[in-house]
């Protein structure tokens, strides 16, 4: 199992993600990492329904998915992984979870938080909980489609200030 | 019993073709929905009840313009319901919430990934003999679908409340979509393969020289997979055929 | 080329420039389209036709999903097309015209991404009006503000035109003295490269298994077929 692509994205499985990641990394194996979808039944299904055969699609609470991803079961698939918000993928790093590299593609507005760039806002504590992934040894970046260029975090931030 | 009037629906319906006028990178498509569901709220909620309904439509959404038509027409049976006092399994913001997503990504692969190029590449067809047939066609294969989604998603929508998602389930538009990208692709190579047999005909050069085009093509392809962006692919190989024709030349 | 000419082609930008995102959304907004419409008020739809087509393809592949904004190919197909009616020169065939009007406004198509980016800004405002306004239970001004996003949009696709079309035609009077000539020969060449790397734009960003082998099969048997028959 590789994971191709390890992702922020506040809006899980779109357009971005199946039209223009998944054919550009030749994934072929969705993994949503959310404790609340994970439960949905109905958004569980409308998932699946939005994604083409052929494709696999996991969604399960962000603890199971962390010991997945670290087990050997997905055999050689291409993952592309998929966390809500900042604090889902720091808990995934810090269970144990290795990535080289954490894109962050969508991350919306909401009170109390500022904007980045075009897509991305971020309050204190996503910058802690970034800060802290980066810790661990993953590069994060900024990149909404793979035809646009990629922003280091850091620079984002200073731009935030 | 409050019920929405056709006339109000039909407004709404209207309203959906400007959905995306105050598009903004805060909450996207929020005051878009808003304004389509305006006229109905007018009519189901008074005063106090008319305001919070308003502010509760301004939160984030965004979705494939055409598949915000579906969306829509469930959201406003929903807010009917509500302002009937039944509630239903979802609330009309749980439903927005968790619809929004994936019908973005069945609209954007049926019909940005798949009936657009298809019609574009046989309005080329067109194009390269020099009719202006050309925009018709690829209007006319485009629209059919689009409008068709557009008001048959919303009466659906309408009459079938949360339901509409089953109806998704059935269509699998996602593996339709791939069907149209495969064709698209066949008509594609097909394309190429008329306009380079017509250019090596044109020039006088054997047609069996059409097939080096192909190793090309996937030379294109290869470094356009690399990142390397058109605009830049295409002055290189301009510059390249110019250079090749002066060298001759000379 | 009359001043009439030129109001008419910012009118048809513009027409074209909200039906890319703002309304209708019906594909006048296509270069297969919008380039025709924009010959069609200038008075050679056949020259719009050909612009279209040598541009439809290439940036077709990337599609408007979320915030990601493509490169304006609305005003490219436009822009284009006006230079080329605007300059077309009795010493050269219009095909050898077009590609060099194609060749100086292509590089252009990113002033489009950044004005339809500061119109979405714009935007912005608009919502935090319309959030006060529903918060002070004023509902009367939702539509109005709504709409006055039509306006931001309209203002970047006329701005886009104006650019494209300006520093357009201010590139085509320094530099089609020089350079044309070289256009001249492999001018049929040349189109075909617009089609050939179009495709190859399509292949390389589709998400169909085996692409490349479809197309390939498909594009020699086509060949079999037209040299053998």
């Amino acid at each position: 199992m590789q994971i191709v692509l390890a992702r922020i994205d506040n809006r899980l499985i779109h357009g971005q993600v199946l039209e223009s990641w998944v054919p550009s990394l030749k994934a072929n194996c969705i993994v949503v990492a959310n404790d609340e979808v994970a439960h949905a039944v109905m958004q569980k299904l409308l998932m699946e329904a939005a994604v083409p055969r052929g494709i696999q699609v996991i969604v399960d609470t962000v603890d199971a998915v962390s010991e997945l991803l670290c087990s050997d079961e997905l055999g050689d698939a291409r993952v592309l992984l998929l966390f809500a918000t900042a604090h889902d993928a720091r808990r995934a790093v810090e269970s144990g979870l290795v990535l080289k590299k954490l894109n962050l593609g969508n991350m919306h507005a909401g009170s109390g938080k500022l904007q980045c760039s075009c897509t991305i806002f971020l309050d204190n504590d996503d910058v802690v909980d970034l800060e802290k992934i980066q810790a661990c040894g993953v590069s994060v970046t900024s990149q909404c489609v793979p035809s646009e260029r990629e922003t280091k975090w850091s620079k984002m931030v200073m731009k935030r200030v | 019993m409050l019920e929405v009037t056709r006339l109000t629906l039909i407004k709404s319906f209207f309203r959906l073709f400007l959905l995306q006028a105050s598009w903004n990178f805060e909450r996207m498509q929020n005051v878009g929905v808003l304004f389509v569901v305006e006229p109905v709220l007018r009519v189901l909620y008074r005063e106090k009840d008319l305001q919070q309904a308003c502010q509760r439509h301004l939160s984030y959404f965004n979705t494939h313009p055409y598949m915000a038509s579906p969306v829509l027409g469930a959201t406003v049976a929903l807010e009917q319901m509500r302002a009937n006092g039944q509630e239903g399994t979802f609330s009309v913001d749980d439903f927005k919430r968790i619809s929004m997503a994936p019908y973005a990504a069945i609209g954007d692969a049926f019909f940005w990934g798949g009936v657009r190029p298809l019609a574009a590449c046989l309005a080329i067809f067109f194009a390269s003999r020099e009719s202006l047939w050309a925009p018709f066609v690829f209007l006319l294969l485009f629209n059919l679908p689009h409008l068709w989604t557009r008001l048959f998603g919303f009466i659906h929508g309408y009459q079938r409340g949360v339901s509409i998602v089953e109806l998704i389930q059935r269509y699998r538009l996602p593996d339709v979509a791939i069907r149209l990208k495969e064709a698209m692709v066949v008509l594609l190579g097909g394309l190429s393969a008329y306009l380079v047999v017509g250019v090596c005909r044109f020039e006088q050069v054997p047609t069996p020289w059409a097939f080096v085009a192909l190793p090309l093509v996937f030379l294109l392809v290869f470094l356009a997979r690399k990142g390397t962006s058109a605009l830049f692919l295409l002055s290189t190989v301009i510059v390249l055929i110019i250079t090749l024709f002066q060298v001759v030349k000379w | 080329m009359t001043f009439i000419n030129l109001i008419m082609a910012s009118l048809i930008a513009v027409i074209c420039g909200l039906d890319r995102t703002a309304a209708l959304q019906l594909m006048l907004s296509r270069p297969i389209v919008a380039g025709p419409l924009a010959g069609l008020v200038l008075g050679e739809p056949l020259i719009g036709l050909q612009v279209g087509m040598l541009v439809e393809l290439l940036w077709l592949g990337r599609l408007p999903v979320g915030a990601s904004i493509p490169p304006d190919d609305t005003q490219i197909a436009i822009g284009a097309t006006f230079l080329s009616v605007a300059f077309a020169a009795p010493d050269f065939s219009t095909p050898v015209t077009i590609v060099f009007c194609l060749l100086v406004t292509m590089p252009l198509a990113k002033s489009g991404q950044f004005f339809d980016r500061m119109a979405r800004r714009a935007n912005n405002h608009l919502v935090k009006r319309v959030e006060q306004n529903v918060l002070t239970g004023d509902l009367s001004m939702i539509a109005k503000l709504h709409l006055a996003g039509i306006g931001h949009f309209a203002l970047a696709a006329l701005m886009t035109f104006v650019v494209v079309a300006g520093v357009g035609s201010l590139l085509c009077l320094i530099l089609m003295p020089h350079f044309v000539f070289w256009l001249v020969a492999p001018v049929n060449w040349l189109q075909l490269t617009f089609i050939l790397v179009g495709s190859a734009m399509i292949l390389a960003s589709i998400n169909v298994n085996r692409a490349t082998t479809l197309f390939g099969a498909s594009f020699v048997g086509s060949i079999l077929m037209l040299w053998l028959l």
